[in-house]
């Protein structure tokens, strides 16, 4: 090959421009409701990081202190991460990823291949990096009214800091593919890279920064960031980056740190190369074996349908599922984010000092049960579209096994409708009422979330279940159904629900605790009004799990005409 | 011309391919054959420089796929099993890739796609997105690319898995087209009649070992002179099962 290294990354381009040019249904619908989702956050993210800025700036010298730390604790944030995503990312583009195969059988010098996989890792590796950090930089230069300059070395300092870390997890994997097989190696890398990613949550969220905010601690501020301060991170590139935009910032010019950067990525890539030189084609042709784990035969999942009240056909579709399912490490390794994010949750909850408002602090509680409701109906949504929309779908080019055995396509899918309500019953159940308790709200409200959480997850998981039927995507990853079409008409349909179900229940159970801290007795009528809708939410739940489940039926049918 | 010698590829102490040698010279359409598991992908993918052997040499053209990967396989075409296309690529799109990767570009390569478009029948899917494509036409287009840059030496896993009888016929006469042309293939199959009528010679492999090789007629001698191909290949490598499998039904 004589083209240069860029040429490699062709196909890619190219794909990404058809897909562009070639719309698909539901292109719109689609980017308009991730496009506001988007604009959303790096707004709020440019709003914050300018609001954070010009009150820093009040404080003069101890801002600029402030400042100047923040940003290395920015980059240092980031460096984990992109260490982490530059091993799990170089696993794929580098061994795993199927045109391989193509690109390894034509005579392209190593040396030129090394380079496109090692551009496309590190684009890979650190977009979500990037598009975090673009509106956080810019807030902070607008807010300190920066000169052109900053944002240009912005762009000079993000790009061999994303670099450094990247090459080191592509050295990484380098080393553990040539140690385990490739496959079992993604497998411990997810779990790994997972974990690191939800202590990185669960860490953030204990050391409280929002005591910052509170005037009494203002004394504890400087003991705060003395314990964030370490011998190592003046070694480390995200203190070089943090110094570089620092004297940016203040309309100078720290040479001395972005020569560092750039050495350092120049030097880290030539001898990641001299490594791939080396071993890759080693840990390519071990990656081909196939992984060599003990298969866990989850024998308690069969013990467990056994013991259900189910028909043969019932049975073994869920044992199927539900093995399918553990034994996809990278799926249900999401669960964890999820499982932070819930303790998360449920700490907010916990450290919610509604006393600070005596008078209020009982109303405030049950208003806050409303939330959590609300909450818990999203988190459900989000859970739902991930991990029970994709069931039709997951069966991918197997489906016709289904398809072509004597079962109705009205029972597999309730049995997919069955799998995915109980667990997220439990999961959403459990999480409701913990926090209901943790909040002490009041008895009545405590018993209409949970009868209400459990209507919605049937409306949910219906819905789910139906949608991922009318419009699967075989053979997708989970992930990319979920971005479907059907994953966001799900989406849209499931916050209507939820914003629908909250006014049916919040109004009738707003009502009744008002007359209740009054000591007024509820008129006959408003009893009424109260009873239907509660009735008309009940209603409401049943009929959406029902029409999306039939609408689904009828798709799967029509697929065998 | 294709020369392995020795090869050897081991999984732990499992020798999936245990001491191969073999030579297809350039004219030759050499049949692959063996039984599920034999070791004829593992043979291949280490020809086409997907798999490093545990042992052995794999030679291309004079070049030696370990030292001189690069000149070995710029005159090797490789055609998988399983084809692997970019799903967001038109046709057209991937052939130019290939035709880059293999250091044709400028003005030769849009006639050269359209050569290998037409003789492959797809001209009229030029500008389609191969994820619109049927296996069959993969597969037809995975050809196109294998043969774009006029290789002298050609590597098949499973030719007709997945073609019609038009599709089938086609790639005999690119095939034996191609052979008269000077170009070696080396082609597996289970298709032993597609075997027997195609071969010049054919090389049946069992267990990672090579049992029996030379022109149908001699190998149907080596078996005790069975007329038909399927029932030497059974004889050779352990039919014996097919009676159990009339006792069991």
């Amino acid at each position: 090959m004589n083209a240069p290294f860029t040429f490699l990354l062709a196909p890619h381009l190219w794909s990404m421009r058809n897909r562009a040019r070639r719309r698909e249904r539901g292109d719109l619908l689609r980017a308009s409701f991730f496009g506001v989702i988007g604009l959303g956050v790096c707004g709020a993210l440019f709003l914050g990081a300018f609001w954070l800025t010009r009150q820093l700036a009040a404080f003069e010298e101890f801002g600029d202190y402030l400042l100047r730390l923040g940003l290395s604790w920015l980059f240092l944030t980031f460096l984990g991460f992109l260490a982490f995503s530059g091993v799990v990312s170089s696993l794929s583009t580098f061994f795993l990823s199927e045109d391989l195969r193509l690109l390894l059988a034509a005579p392209i010098p190593q040396g030129r291949l090394f380079l496109a996989r090692f551009a496309r890792t590190v684009g890979q590796a650190s977009w979500m990096v990037t598009m975090f950090m673009t509106p956080v930089l810019v807030g902070v230069g607008a807010a300190r009214c920066a000169p052109a300059t900053f944002y240009a070395s912005a762009v000079l300092t993000v790009v061999p800091f994303a670099t450094i870390p990247v090459a080191m997890g592509a050295g990484a994997t380098l080393l553990l593919v040539n140690v385990l097989p490739a496959r079992r190696a993604r497998d411990v890398l997810m779990l790994v890279s997972l974990l690191f990613a939800a202590t990185l949550v669960l860490i953030l969220r204990f050391i409280q920064p929002e005591r910052l905010l509170r005037v009494e601690s203002l004394p504890d501020i400087a003991d705060f960031f003395a314990n964030l301060q370490s011998p190592v991170t003046p070694l480390l590139p995200s203190f070089w980056a943090g110094e570089s935009l620092f004297a940016e910032l203040q309309g100078g010019r720290d040479l001395l740190h972005g020569a560092a950067l750039w050495t350092t990525a120049l030097a880290c890539t030539v001898l990641l190369s001299a490594a791939d030189r080396r071993w890759h084609f080693a840990g390519y042709s071990r990656s081909q074996e196939a992984a060599k784990a003990r298969v866990n035969q989850l024998k308690a999942i069969d013990l467990v349908a056994r013991a259900l009240p189910l028909s043969t056909v019932q049975r073994q579709l869920l044992v199927k599922d539900a093995k399918v399912f553990l034994r996809n490490v990278s799926q249900w390794l999401q669960l964890l984010p999820l499982l932070a994010l819930v303790l998360l949750y449920l700490y907010n909850f916990r450290t919610l000092d509604l006393e600070r408002i005596p008078y209020m602090s009982g109303f405030l509680k049950n208003v806050y049960a409303l939330v959590n409701l609300a909450m818990a109906g999203f988190v459900l949504a989000t859970v739902a579209v991930r991990f029970v929309f994709p069931a039709v779908s997951s069966e991918g080019a197997a489906f016709w096994i289904v398809r072509t055995s004597p079962i109705s396509l009205r029972d597999f899918l309730w049995s997919k409708f069955w799998t995915g309500l109980v667990p997220l019953l439990v999961f959403i159940e459990g999480l409701t009422v913990t926090a209901n308790e943790l909040m002490g709200v009041d008895p009545f409200l405590k018993v209409v979330a949970a009868v209400a959480i459990a209507f919605m997850t049937v409306a949910l998981v219906g819905l789910a279940v139906g949608l991922g039927a009318r419009y699967p995507r075989f053979g997708a990853d989970p992930t990319e159904a979920a971005g479907s079409y059907g994953g966001v008409a799900f989406m849209v349909l499931a916050v209507l629900y939820v914003t629908v179900m909250i006014v049916l229940l919040g109004w009738p159970s707003s009502m009744w605790l008002f007359s209740r801290f009054r000591g007024i007795r509820l008129s006959s009528v408003r009893e009424v009004f109260l009873i239907a809708s509660f009735v008309s939410a009940a209603a409401l739940s049943v009929a959406t799990s029902w029409f999306a489940m039939r609408s689904g039926v009828q798709a799967l049918e029509r697929m065998n005409r | 011309m294709i020369a392995i010698a020795d090869l050897v590829k081991k999984y732990g102490t499992f020798a999936a391919v245990d001491g191969m040698s073999l030579t297809v010279e350039p004219g030759e359409i050499h049949g692959f054959l063996g039984p599920n598991g034999a070791g004829k992908t593992t043979t291949i993918r280490m020809i086409a420089g997907l798999l490093q052997p545990t042992s052995g040499r794999v030679v291309v053209n004079g070049h030696d796929m370990a030292a001189n990967p690069e000149a070995a396989k710029s005159s090797l075409g490789f055609i998988p099993d399983r084809p692997y296309l970019y799903e967001k690529l038109t046709a057209g799109e991937f052939l130019r890739f290939h035709g880059g990767l293999y250091g044709i570009d400028g003005d030769g390569i849009d006639g050269r796609v359209r050569e290998m478009l037409d003789l492959f029948e797809l001209r009229r899917w030029e500008h389609e997105l191969v994820e619109s494509f049927s296996h069959g036409m993969k597969q037809r287009l995975v050809m196109a690319g294998a043969f774009l840059h006029r290789p002298r030496a050609v590597v098949v896993d499973e030719p007709m898995v997945g073609l019609d009888p038009r599709g089938a016929r086609l790639i005999k006469d690119v095939f034996r087209r191609m052979s008269e042309r000077g170009v070696a293939i080396l082609m597996s199959t289970h298709t032993l009649e597609v075997a027997e009528e195609m071969s010049h010679r054919i090389s049946i492999i069992n267990r990672g070992q090579l049992i029996a090789q030379g022109t149908v007629d001699e190998v149907r001698g080596l078996a005790g002179g069975e007329d038909h191909l399927t029932s030497v290949f059974l004889k050779l490598t352990g039919g014996g099962g097919l009676q159990e499998i009339d006792e069991a039904v």
